[in-house]
C-alpha cells in the first residue's frame, strides 16, 4: 500500500524558491507558545523571537506541494533582524542552496527568510533537513 | 513592590555555568506544538507509522526542544536584562520522546560590545541533555543584554 504523498529528495530543486501563505501572529498565539515553553517575549510589545521561527515549518505546509519526507532535522543558523509585533502578518519564503545525495537519503539545506507585510525580512537562516529518497514502490508525486 | 531583579550586561561573566531544573516532555506538548506550528509532520502525529520507524514511537519537534530550553534558561537563576535573541546555531542529535526529560546546561562562552553603547552581546553555549545525560541538542545563542543605566 503506498503511503501519503511525500515530497522526496529526488522531488526537490535546487535553488528552487518557495513563498508560503502568510499568517497574521495573534496574541493567542504569544500566550499558547508562552505557556507551553515558558519563553517569554523579551519585551512586552514584541513577540518571543523564537516563535516566527516555529511558525516557519508549519507555514511550509500550506504550499500546493506534499510535505518534504523530512527523515531528521539536522540544525539550523539563524539571525533575528528586527522585532516582530502582535499583529504583524508574516510568511516564509524558503530556497533549496544545497543538495547533496547520500547512500540513505539526501541532505537539503533550505535558506529561509521571515517576511512581515511590508516586505521586510525580519529573520533569516539556514535549516539542514536529512531527507528520505523515493521508495522504489512510491508512486511519483506531483 | 520591586521590580524583578535582572542582570545587566556588566554582571555577566565569561564562563559562568547553568543547570536549569528537569522539565519532562508529554504527549500534550506535541499536539499543542503541532496545533500552534501547523506542524503535522508524522514524525510528531501518527503514532502507528512511527512504530515502524527508526524511532519506534513519535518524537518531539525539534524546534519544541528548542522553545522549552529558551524557557528553561529563565529557570537558571536571574535572568539576564535580556532585549532580544541575536543569532542561534543548533543542531538537534537526538530524538526527543514523549515522557523524556530535558533539561539545559549552559556556559558563558564570549561577551562582545556592542556598536550601540545602552547593550552588548553575550554569546551562550547551550547543551539540551535527556534523563540518560545524552545530549539531544545543542548550540550557541547571541543575547543582547541591556547595560546598566547610567543615572
Amino acid at each position: 500500500m503506498a503511503g501519503p504523498p511525500q515530497f522526496y529528495f529526488e522531488d526537490v530543486v535546487l535553488h528552487g524558491v518557495l513563498d508560503t501563505p502568510a499568517m497574521t501572529i495573534t496574541e493567542a498565539h504569544v500566550g499558547i507558545y508562552a505557556g507551553l515553553s515558558h519563553d517569554l517575549p523579551a519585551r512586552s510589545d514584541q513577540v518571543p523571537e523564537l516563535l516566527p521561527l516555529c511558525l516557519t515549518p508549519g507555514l511550509g505546509w500550506r504550499v500546493n506541494q506534499p510535505p518534504l519526507a523530512v527523515l531528521a532535522f539536522m540544525g539550523f543558523d539563524w539571525e533575528v533582524l528586527q522585532p516582530v509585533r502582535v499583529g504583524d502578518t508574516i510568511h516564509s519564503r524558503s530556497r533549496t542552496a544545497v543538495k547533496r545525495s547520500m547512500r540513505e537519503g539526501g541532505v537539503i539545506v533550505e535558506e529561509r527568510q521571515v517576511i512581515n507585510q511590508r516586505g521586510e525580512v525580519v529573520q533569516k537562516g539556514r535549516f539542514t533537513f536529512l531527507v528520505a529518497k523515493r521508495p522504489t514502490d512510491a508512486a511519483p508525486t506531483g | 513592590m520591586s521590580p524583578p531583579s535582572r542582570r545587566w550586561f556588566e554582571e555577566i561573566e565569561v564562563g559562568e555555568e547553568y543547570e536549569s531544573p528537569g522539565r519532562t516532555v508529554t504527549e500534550a506538548d506535541i499536539v499543542i506544538f503541532a496545533g500552534l506550528s501547523g506542524d503535522y509532520n508524522i514524525l510528531h502525529t501518527d503514532a502507528e507509522h512511527m512504530k515502524s520507524s527508526i524511532f519506534g514511537e513519535r518524537i518531539a519537534h525539534g524546534l519544541l526542544g528548542l522553545a522549552i530550553q529558551s524557557g528553561l534558561f529563565t529557570r537558571t537563576g536571574i535572568p539576564y536584562a535580556t532585549l532580544g535573541v541575536g543569532t542561534l546555531r543548533w543542531k538537534f542529535k537526538g530524538p526527543i520522546k514523549i515522557g523524556d526529560t530535558i533539561r539545559l546546561r549552559a556556559r558563558v562562552s564570549a561577551k562582545k560590545e556592542s556598536d550601540t553603547p545602552d547593550r552588548g552581546v553575550v554569546t551562550v553555549d547551550r547543551q539540551v541533555l535527556n534523563q540518560r545525560d545524552e545530549v539531544v541538542q545543542e548550540g550557541e545563542t547571541e543575547l543582547v543584554v541591556e547595560r546598566r543605566p547610567t543615572r
